[in-house]
């Protein structure tokens, strides 16, 4: 190039580095690439690792030798006594993060809308429903406990908690459906005002099924932050309790491969939930 | 035009149901908290009056003082280690990945765990840091040490390492978002006019990340804070952090001692947060 010969001319020659940008791009990828490599296998290997053990046999400890590998942890966990009985709070929560995922995709749509119409303080609102990621569960479920003892209500994991778990996975699908929203491209609306549909059938027949990505996205994240949620259960769940709470109170007690064989089972739950609506999303791009 | 008019009614009743929704369930809770840590007496009444002397007993109690410094550190050091390592995992992702497909897969294996529940990720944990446990097994096959090592489990170090593997994704999540966000002619330009890429990197593309990073630190700040499950579930009883000497004292029925101390974690938080702002303006995100 011109310029370099240029400034060849002016400077006294500098000396060659070790090693060129080239090369010192690619070592800055090997390293960061390794460090990255190495994060996932120590991310994984505790979940691998609590699956595996979960299959130990009858006299399997908690942790390694397995001592034989059997179902037999699964099969306590099927006939299970009355102690440590997992199906029902099961399934309290797994109606409960349906619930949570129904509401928070509703709310989430009409929230994102509404922003949408930049009414007066949709900026205020916007920081509303973002203090529900920012407030910690300790905190809200703790405050939640002194109002519902104020008040004189009782704790139960279909009413207070409810409310408590929508309130948390709300802004997720909030976000969510903003940037779609973001992307998308208002003329299309337009198009179909002009061509005399009314707002809702414009809204329902155009605009929806265009952000239906997002509203899967609101779907998951409210039912997995739902089923997963323990800070906020903890205070205002009541006697019934669901699952994550069953799981520390198992915890407390003993620790035994039953135990690994509920978080085994609970992890493949919330994979399968993903990859469901990883099938969704992309059976919705292949037919458009 | 669109389905929904600028500052129309419509937009007021589809934002209702959200607001009603987030102050009923976090707004006002949390409201509560501060009520309770002011109140005088002994009985749990809304008549009690108002008063300083649960904050008079808090701050004369020397260990309490002590372990508000304490899991200020523990913090600290937990944003400065998911920080570091989520800044190099997102960069390799965004910048060194070529191929779209291996990102896609990279980026999934980093971000799938979220999705499932931080407790039975904290739980994958015991079987790994025990006197037992799998790191001591390997550290035994390998030679490195002759004894079994006793920090892990029921330790600081052992809680480190799990919160490290459940927060860095927070840290590292907004950081992919602003990289991905940076057109490449900028670093492009910057090659041209001869900065070499450490140059590049301090002045150009670093600066632009740097709400991204912010938003992960507070991310991070606020989880940490608030996490009493990790510390429970691998710290045993033996170790407690401010967290969980709110769920300590709620157990034992002292609401209003909870009270304070969640105040002062409250306090903590929007002292972080409010610093995080005077570095950068959150609401000018979504434009850039």
């Amino acid at each position: 190039m011109d310029g370099s010969t240029y400034s060849r001319g002016l400077e006294a020659p500098k000396r060659k580095p070790l090693l060129d940008h080239r090369q010192r791009s690619r070592l800055t990828a090997w390293v960061l690439g390794t460090l990255t490599v190495l994060f996932l296998l120590y991310q994984w290997l505790p979940i691998f690792t609590l699956s595996l053990l979960s299959f130990s046999g009858p006299t399997g400890g908690t942790t390694f030798p397995m001592n034989g590998v059997s179902l037999h942890w699964y099969r306590e966990l099927w006939d299970a006594s009355i102690m440590n009985d997992f199906k029902p709070p099961l399934g309290r929560s797994f109606v409960l993060a349906l619930a949570c995922a129904v509401t928070v995709c509703i709310l989430s749509v009409a929230s994102a809308q509404a922003m949408r119409g930049r009414f007066r303080g949709h900026n205020l609102f916007f920081y509303l429903i973002l203090l529900g990621i920012m407030a910690p569960g300790l905190l809200v479920g703790f405050g939640f406990a002194l109002l519902c003892r104020i008040l004189g209500i009782e704790t139960a994991w279909n009413t207070t908690a409810y409310l408590v778990h929508v309130s948390w996975a709300l802004p997720f699908g909030f976000l969510t459906m903003l940037a779609i929203f973001n992307r998308f491209d208002p003329k299309l609306e337009e198009a179909a005002l002009t061509l005399g549909a009314n707002r809702w059938t414009a809204f329902r027949r155009i605009t929806l099924p265009i952000v239906m990505p997002g509203v899967i996205g609101s779907l998951l994240f409210g039912f997995s932050l739902s089923y997963d949620e323990f800070a906020r259960s903890m205070f205002t769940t009541g006697a019934d309790i669901t699952l994550p709470l069953a799981v520390m109170a198992q915890l407390d007690r003993q620790l035994t491969p039953e135990l690994y064989a509920i978080g085994a089972a609970t992890t493949f739950t919330s994979l399968l939930a993903i990859i469901g609506c990883s099938f969704a999303l992309w059976g919705l791009r292949r037919a458009r | 035009m669109s389905t929904i008019r600028a500052r129309s009614p419509a937009a007021y009743w589809l934002a209702l149901p959200a607001t009603l929704w987030m102050m009923a369930a976090v707004v006002v809770p949390v409201g509560m908290i501060v009520w309770v840590s002011f109140w005088g007496g002994r009985a749990f009444s809304p008549d009690s009056p108002l008063t300083f002397d649960n904050y008079n007993r808090f701050f004369a109690n020397r260990t309490y003082l002590g372990l508000v410094l304490e899991t200020l550190r523990h913090t600290a050091t937990m944003m400065a280690i998911c920080g570091v390592l989520g800044y190099a995992i997102a960069y390799f992702l965004v910048v060194k990945v070529r191929s779209a497909r291996w990102r896609t897969v990279l980026f999934l294996a980093f971000v799938i765990p979220f999705w499932t529940s931080a407790l039975i990720r904290a739980i994958a944990w015991v079987p790994f840091l025990g006197v037992n446990g799998v790191i001591n097994q390997m550290l035994l096959a390998t030679g490195l040490a002759e004894k079994p090592v006793e920090v892990f489990l029921y330790s600081r170090t052992g809680i480190s390492m799990a919160q490290v593997s459940l927060y860095t994704l927070m840290a590292s999540g907004p950081v992919v978002y602003m990289l991905a966000q940076i057109p490449p002619a900028l670093r492009e330009a910057a090659m041209t006019l001869k900065a070499p890429p450490v140059t590049v990197f301090r002045r150009v593309i670093f600066p632009l990340t740097l709400p991204g990073v912010v938003i992960g630190q507070v991310l991070v700040f606020l989880n940490v804070m608030a996490d009493f499950a990790t510390v429970q579930t691998i710290g045993g009883n033996k170790i407690a952090l401010l967290p969980n000497l709110v769920i300590n004292f709620y157990e034992g029925a002292q609401h209003r001692a909870a009270a304070v101390v969640a105040v002062l974690l409250m306090l903590c938080m929007l002292a972080g947060v409010a610093a995080a702002l005077r570095v950068v303006d959150i609401r000018r995100l979504g434009a850039t």
